[in-house]
């Protein structure tokens, strides 16, 4: 009796698994397919040769970019595991700031693999481990091949920077544009707390207008507005003394609502004549402490300035500058190492900045206010990005924020490293060698991967016209001869020592771009069901 | 007929038979659906949400995934129930129990099939299950006295429970991380001193442990940034304008001064305010409204540090630890409790920067700090370690310890079949089934890892006839090996709760006869 008993359940639990099976494998399948599909679509956009794409976006703006995390971010995907890879790509841009393409193409490669492996019946979890062990061992031998960079050593910087660059639309500008990112960078690090930047203290000003060769740092402030001249009031001023204001010149206005009766004629003049007499007390008592320049804050309860207030500050001879907004606040007082003011009670001259020129400067047919000289200035800096059309100006804004990571990745982690695809062929050969160390499965799977590393150079040969199979092969032999700086150099279509050809991207960029690929997959391979829920 | 319809219209009944297979099926559903996740090899889900922004969700925590579940078969819900009420008592084992209470379901089935009575089949479960806890506890470990050894079982706990998670790779950093948190709360279950910071970017083997609290705001402009010894006052009070609150107030003046005027006064009042917040006797005001520029140059002037904007859950979890109570009112200084602690600062995790409360007057609070690609990462990684530091907390009260994987089940499973063979009558069935369904655990576990799971399992049988056996199943080798040696340990509460929830679960569904569905109430139209 108790026989059958315990057959039955196992014939049943055979069958269910087996259903149960089927279904994962598909779901699986499905989320590495749609995973590999976003990795291919941005492929073609590695590398200095590689391509952009033109994105138009549902309000019908359009963007011109070659920037992976941007492509990927404004793809709207909706399958899950296709979402993983555009977060995955905004990691790697929050962690590096560059390589946001790499890391999707890597991951798409490592998937690929993994699909494969799974096909011949290897269990996921042991795949996911041994991607773990080859990220590890990924990133001793990346380190091992790094080479150090003291942060005086400006070349190795701008080098890196450009390497960069390179691969942007802006690539003719990168002599440019690559000093300029190191010098902003450098001028920001606190010399108290060397490991840190924060790029929040470099702000980029886009102004249409001009071509990119004009794109400068300014020693100092730059508004994106006019000085106001409503009333002809100064638009330069030498020796500034600046304050920067939370309060409004304006008429009165209390929270509680108000209004003012007025039972005759007369008394219509006497409030006039009150209201000027009240803004110019407050002109008066700002003119007292020797303030010559105003920036003033936007508020949205009532008029930060009304034309009768411009017109005195004209008269008292105030540049002023409106519509300052709240967030830029913290950033303008830390350049101009003063405090914001909040109350006309609490106007002293001890809380003014000071700066040798406040001056309106037209560019073309735009104009901008702009702050230099400024006496004790905090550590900030503030690049003006010009453009001749939006497109170009975006695409150099964010090419250039790719840059300024690369000299932030340098200044957090010392280490260059080649490019040129040079790591992912030395990673590749190292990691094959070391595959035949190992046992069982784990030597099967990293033999595998390191195959799936050769993405990197084979779709940079690709992209850049070569055959990329004669290259990768080639390339492969030059590294078992022990060339280990050997890459592809793009310009000459060859393989050359690819340090002395100046390539060099940072070794933050590499190790970040495995170790978040690594982590990616095996996220996505742990995966075997999807669930609808509310 | 004499009655026509006793229900109303929508309503629907379903009786006998065909009720208990309603509730069977959906239980099994539930517990099939789950399966996959269990044990170290367990796969992961994503919960796809169909509400707005399609959120997805990466999980391999039971609770999780059934809670999200959209569920309409009532004995479905039960589980969800207790997958629930799993975790808030011990916040592991919420995918064990409802995969053991279907297991007991399908043997009932059967059981029922071969015409059992239901009471039956639940005496004998419950028989079974009392006979199962007591081989438990014949066999608990507990090491209170022995400050080392315990920390070394919290420990292989913590590890225990992470090596079925996506923590599973950095289980010993994680692990480390977990029971030095626990240990600070010194013997409280109270896990809200412990808080947990996401922040993306960096790896998963970034993440650490701060002593302290960290919030995650910013100083406010031109004031210090760096406070030692600080009395900290938190709030939350408008620090913009107290308005007069009595519907349409309006002032009427005749002329432009007296305006000013009540501005002025307006100013004064705030003034006033921040005067009284000053007379404290503070130097760091955290305030969980917006603080508008006027205050906040008010107290930069008087070199106090304040934080607007301060969260909900933050302010009272900063109050919590800073020994402080969250104040409104201003009037008497003596009666508020101030925070205190030793330093105040500015600190930057990857790109953002946040502010350290450190030597709070709370010594047992901390933080951990999360690290991990993406967000989908971090937080399945706070779920994961939620589950360990809850275990971990419930094992620090209740320190008695069992062996893992698969070894609690086949130790029960034994004693049962004991009972069994002693036990007269068709209860004996119930018995056997009980065991079998005890056994389904372990199975589940080796055919997750892709292991031959009859083979390891009849193999654990024979190794457990011997007296004092400590054999369980190696997921990593794939064969059956010595838990003591391989430290995979489990908290005798945690499975204590998995054995009686679920038979408790299993058995109200088994007295179901009859499922009567009221009428959906209707919505009113809304015309």
């Amino acid at each position: 009796m108790a026989a059958p008993i315990v057959q039955a359940p196992r014939a049943s639990s055979k069958t269910e698994t087996f259903v149960d099976n089927k279904r994962k494998e598909d779901i699986r399948q499905q989320n590495i397919v749609s995973a590999c599909t976003v990795a291919d679509a941005v492929r073609t956009s590695l590398g200095p040769k590689g391509m952009d794409k033109m994105i138009q976006t549902a309000s019908g703006e359009v963007i011109i970019t070659n920037d992976g995390a941007t492509i990927l971010n404004k793809m709207e995907v909706l399958q899950p595991a296709a979402k993983m890879v555009v977060e995955l790509s905004k990691s790697q841009d929050i962690v590096a700031g560059d390589g946001t393409t790499t890391v999707v193409v890597i991951c798409g490669a490592l998937l690929k693999q993994c699909l494969s492996l799974i096909n011949h019946g290897i269990h996921p979890t042991v795949i996911s481990d041994a991607i773990h062990k080859m990220a590890v061992r990924a990133v001793d031998i990346l380190t091992a091949m790094a080479v150090p960079v003291e942060l005086s050593d400006r070349d190795s910087l701008v080098k890196s920077a450009s390497t960069s660059l390179n691969s942007k639309v802006v690539s003719q500008y990168s002599t440019l544009l690559a000093p300029l990112a190191v010098d902003a960078v450098l001028s920001v690090v606190d010399p108290e707390n060397p490991h840190m930047v924060d790029l929040r203290d470099i702000k980029i000003v886009k102004k249409l207008g001009g071509t990119v060769d004009d794109t400068e740092m300014v020693k100092g402030l730059v508004f994106d507005k006019k000085v106001s001249h409503s009333a002809g009031g100064p638009t330069r001023m030498e020796n500034a003394k600046i304050a920067v204001i939370q309060f409004q010149i304006s008429p009165p206005k209390t929270d509680i609502e108000q209004s003012i009766v007025i039972s005759d004629y007369t008394q219509m003049d006497r409030i006039l004549k009150e209201e000027r007499n009240y803004i110019l007390g407050m002109i008066k008592k700002i003119k007292a402490t020797g303030c010559n320049v105003l920036l003033i804050q936007k508020s949205i309860l009532r008029d930060a300035v009304t034309d009768l207030s411009l017109h005195y500050l004209a008269k008292a001879k105030i540049l002023v500058i409106k519509d300052v907004e709240r967030d830029d606040i913290e950033f303008i007082t830390k350049t101009l190492n003063c405090l914001p003011i909040a109350n006309i009670e609490h106007f002293r001259a001890e809380k003014l900045g000071h700066a040798d020129l406040v001056e309106e400067v037209s560019i073309g047919e735009v104009k901008i206010a702009k702050i230099t000289g400024i006496k004790d200035m905090g550590r900030t800096a503030t690049v003006l990005v010009r453009g001749s059309n939006q497109l170009v100006l975006d695409e150099a804004e964010r090419s250039l924020h790719d840059a300024l990571c690369v000299v932030r990745c340098l200044v957090n982690k010392r280490f260059l490293i080649a490019g040129g695809g040079a790591p992912e062929i030395e990673l590749s050969r190292q990691l094959a060698v070391w595959a035949k160390v190992l046992h069982g499965m784990e030597s099967y799977c990293v033999k595998s991967f390191a195959d799936a590393l050769e993405v990197i150079p084979y779709t940079l040969a690709e992209n850049a016209g070569l055959n990329p199979i004669a290259i990768v092969t080639e390339l492969r032999n030059r590294h078992a001869h022990g060339e280990v700086n050997a890459g592809i150099n793009v310009r000459k279509g060859q393989i050359t020592n690819i340090l002395e050809e100046n390539v060099v991207q940072p070794l933050l960029v590499s190790t970040s771009a495995i170790t978040l690929a690594a982590e990616c997959v095996r996220m996505i391979l742990k995966i075997d069901d999807i669930v609808i829920v509310r | 007929m004499a009655v026509e319809r006793i229900l109303k219209d929508e309503a629907s009944e379903e009786k006998g038979d065909r009720a208990r297979m309603a509730s069977f099926v959906g239980a099994m559903a539930i517990s099939d659906l789950v399966k996959t996740t269990l044990g170290p090899k367990g796969m992961d889900k994503i919960l796809q949400s169909t509400g707005r922004g399609r959120s997805v969700t990466v999980t391999n925590d039971g609770a999780t995934i059934l809670k999200s579940l959209p569920i309409d078969n009532p004995a479905a819900k039960v589980l969800v129930d207790i997958s629930k009420v799993q975790d808030d008592e011990v916040g592991d084992g919420t995918t064990s129990v409802v995969v053991l209470a279907g297991e007991l379901l399908r043997e009932a089935e059967k059981l029922i099939a071969m015409k059992i009575h239901p009471m039956t089949i639940i005496s004998g479960y419950r028989m079974a299950s009392e006979c199962a806890r007591d081989a438990l506890l014949n066999k608990v470990v507990d090491n209170k006295d022995d400050a080392e050894k315990f920390r070394s079982d919290l420990m292989k706990i913590a590890m225990t429970t992470l090596s079925s998670k996506i923590l599973s790779q950095d289980k010993e950093h994680f692990g480390k991380l977990a029971v030095d948190a626990v240990m600070r709360l010194k013997g409280s279950t109270n896990l809200e001193a412990i808080q947990i910071i996401k922040k993306p970017g960096g790896s998963l083997r970034d993440s650490f442990l701060d002593e302290g609290f960290i919030l995650d705001k910013k100083i406010g402009i031109g004031q210090p940034k760096r406070i030692e010894n600080a009395k900290i006052l938190v709030a939350n009070t408008a620090m913009d304008t107290d308005k007069v609150k009595i519907y349409g107030a309006r002032v009427r003046v005749d002329s432009m001064t007296r305006v000013a005027e009540i501005e002025a006064a307006e100013k004064e009042k705030m003034r006033e305010k921040v005067n009284k917040i000053i007379a404290h006797g503070i130097n760091c005001f955290v305030n969980r409204q917006l603080i508008y520029n006027f205050p906040e140059e008010l107290f930069a002037d008087a070199g106090i540090l304040a934080i607007e904007h301060a969260d909900f859950d933050g302010i009272e979890r900063l109050a919590l630890v800073t020994g402080g109570e969250i104040a409104s009112t201003f009037d008497n200084p003596e009666s508020v409790k101030l925070g205190h602690c030793k330093l105040i600062e500015e600190i930057m995790i990857g790109e953002d920067k946040l502010i350290h409360f450190s030597g709070v007057a709370m010594g047992q609070a901390c933080t951990i700090v999360l690290r991990g690609a993406s967000d989908h990462v971090l937080d399945e990684a706070e779920r994961s370690l939620h589950d360990a530091l809850c275990v971990l907390s419930q094992t620090v009260n209740d320190s008695r310890v069992l062996l893992g994987g698969g070894w609690p089940e086949i130790v029960m499973a034994k004693d049962v079949d004991e009972l069994a063979r002693k036990t007269p009558g068709k209860k004996s069935h119930a018995i056997e089934a009980f065991s079998r369904a005890l056994q389904a655990i372990p199975t589940i576990i080796a055919d997750n890892a892709g292991l031959d799971s009859a083979e390891l399992i009849s193999q654990l049988r024979a190794e457990h006839h011997k007296e004092g056996s400590t054999s369980g199943i190696d997921v990593i080798s794939g064969t059956v090996g010595d838990m003591a040696v391989l430290g995979i340990a489990e908290s005798f509460k945690v499975k204590q709760a998995i054995l009686l929830s679920a038979t408790e679960a299993a058995e109200m569904i088994l007295r179901v006869d009859e499922i009567i569905k009221s009428a959906p109430r209707k919505r009113e139209d809304r015309m």
